[in-house]
């Protein structure tokens, strides 16, 4: 195991998301299907600046108050430098990354250290944009997709990976597609309570049974919704957080956690498991709270199985109960577990996770209107991988 | 495969010098038995190769020796699989545009193969 596993408990808290800024998902989204193939649609530096100005409103800052920034840009992906000056901003403390993992740790990092008083973590994707498609022969950039080492057998997708892990699950479990279904069919009546998520259709059980197999035993709605858009994140320092427009939500703690041996091992017979309870006792050591605390999870739902792994993984149920969990209503507002309140990355947008973000902050805020957590203090967000788990606990700043 | 000759690890898919669990450089090439057991599997009914039509199967077995390994069945079809169906490798020869290679994929093992297991439970049916 690699990683990060009980990071500094001196960082607790430090750093504070303060604004929050979001493209229009299901509009964009709508016009992308109704434009017919010559449809272009806004570039990533358009996105980029919805997202950025909303979040500047939604904080009541300036542009020229943002003195750090880190894009992490998806598919069709500009430099740092470019996206600064589409936004025209002059960071005196700059960073990209290419995946979520770390990148809020970095921005706290970096303001606890006064290398920056306002961050902007700025993501955008155009994967609809650019024709990335999620399997088969494909580049990351100049890189060979992970996929690569299995072509010659024809294993070659993101949705083989969560297939393999969920036939072991049914076959370990005795779960049923239709048990599985229920996580879809749960996430999307939490998108239709989100005006701005990209499903607003209910889904049964039966429409899910019915729909296409993509990797059997995984059906179309197992699998989230590829869109193009933006998520701009703005924090400061807690200390210098409170005179803004809402009450600041606090980075409380995070860890991450890696395995780099025996992959299929722990991805389809352990689905994570060994990554997600290293990682989730330090994160949560790292806040000062322990997992009975924690009341809203926004968790990397990829797949319907994958967001099941981590509810399980992290201890929320035995393994083998989140489904039951899930048909139990436990997963939805006024449940044990609040899950993906606003869609998630299978109803909602495919932004990587930083819609999540966007939900804990609103949650946090107890500005979620009518599908507000009573009360709710203590959200844990879960960005995890086929390999690797990074979750971040976030709380009120007065809890 | 190779073996690490300190801590005892298989390594699958293949690594450039180092074991992957205790990063020491003592790897061996070692022949394996050929047989596993088939822990998962997967369809494909969905097309990411634009010359391969869909379904196709493909399948994880793990190995004696410890390897999961992504493979397809040969002569039998998931509709046929059992979780902990023993398989054994075989070679298919192949060739594409690099030249020809043996791919390898695997067959059911012996008096527990599925059409002796279907045959077992009919049987057992019709004197019940």
């Amino acid at each position: 195991m690699i990683g990060s596993i009980a990071p500094s408990v001196a960082l607790r808290g430090i750093g504070s998301i303060v604004g929050v800024g979001e493209t229009d998902y299901g509009e964009d989204y709508a016009a992308w299907r109704a434009g017919g193939p010559d449809y272009v649609g806004p570039s990533v530096e358009e996105f980029a600046e919805r997202s950025f100005s909303r979040a500047l409103e939604d904080c009541g800052l300036e542009r020229d108050d943002v003195d750090g920034l880190i894009s992490t840009l998806d598919y069709g992906a500009v430099g740092v430098e470019t996206i600064a000056k589409a936004l025209s901003v002059q960071p005196r403390f700059s960073d990209s990354a290419g995946s979520m993992a770390g990148i809020v740790a970095n921005a706290v990092t970096a303001l606890a250290g006064g290398r920056a008083d306002t961050v902007a973590v700025l993501y955008a994707s155009r994967s609809r944009g650019s024709g990335r498609q999620f399997g088969g022969d494909t580049y990351v950039g100049a890189d060979r997709s992970s996929y690569y080492y299995y072509h010659p057998w024809g294993w070659s997708a993101q949705a083989a990976h969560w297939a393999l892990m969920f036939r072991y699950y049914q076959e370990t479990y005795g779960a049923t597609e239709a048990d599985l279904g229920s996580v879809a069919v749960e996430l999307r009546q939490h998108a239709l309570r989100n005006p701005n998520a990209i499903m607003q259709k209910p889904l049964s059980i039966d429409e899910y049974l019915a729909s296409r197999y993509i990797v059997r035993p995984l059906h179309l709605f197992d699998l989230c919704i590829p869109n193009d858009g933006s998520v701009c994140l703005i924090l400061r320092r807690t200390d210098e957080a409170n005179d803004l427009r809402h009450i600041p939500v606090a980075v409380a703690g995070w860890a991450d956690v890696e395995v780099t041996e025996s992959k299929m091992h722990h991805m389809v017979k352990e689905r994570l498991r060994t990554q997600l309870q290293a990682a989730g006792r330090g994160a949560l050591e790292m806040a000062g709270v322990s997992l009975a605390d924690v009341q809203h999870f926004e968790g990397y739902d990829a797949s319907t199985i994958h967001l099941i792994n981590q509810i399980e993984g992290y201890g929320f149920v035995e393994p083998g109960q989140g489904l039951a969990f899930c048909q139990d209503g436990q997963m939805d507002v006024g449940g044990r577990l609040p899950t993906n309140i606003s869609g998630g990355l299978l109803s909602e947008a495919y932004m990587h996770g930083w819609n999540h973000l966007a939900e804990a902050a609103r949650q946090l805020r107890h500005e979620a209107g009518d599908r507000q957590i009573l009360d709710v203090t203590t959200t844990l967000f879960s960005l995890t991988t086929t390999e690797s788990s990074h979750p971040l606990v976030l709380r009120r700043a007065d809890a | 495969m190779q073996r690490c000759k300190d801590c005892g690890h298989v390594q699958w898919p293949p690594v450039p010098d180092a074991c992957e669990r205790c990063e020491l450089a003592v790897l061996e090439w070692e022949r394996l038995s050929g047989t596993g057991q088939i822990v998962s599997w997967c369809t494909f009914e969905r097309s990411y190769y634009p010359d391969l039509p869909v379904p196709w199967d493909t399948i994880l077995v793990e190995l004696e020796e410890g390897p999961l390994f992504i493979s397809n069945p040969d002569g039998f079809t998931n509709e046929e699989v059992r979780i902990n169906m023993p398989v054994r490798v075989t070679f298919v020869d192949c060739e594409d545009e690099t030249g020809r290679f043996r791919l390898p994929a695997f067959e059911p093992v012996g008096p527990t193969g599925p059409k002796n297991q279907k045959g077992a439970q009919d049987e057992t049916a019709s004197t019940a």
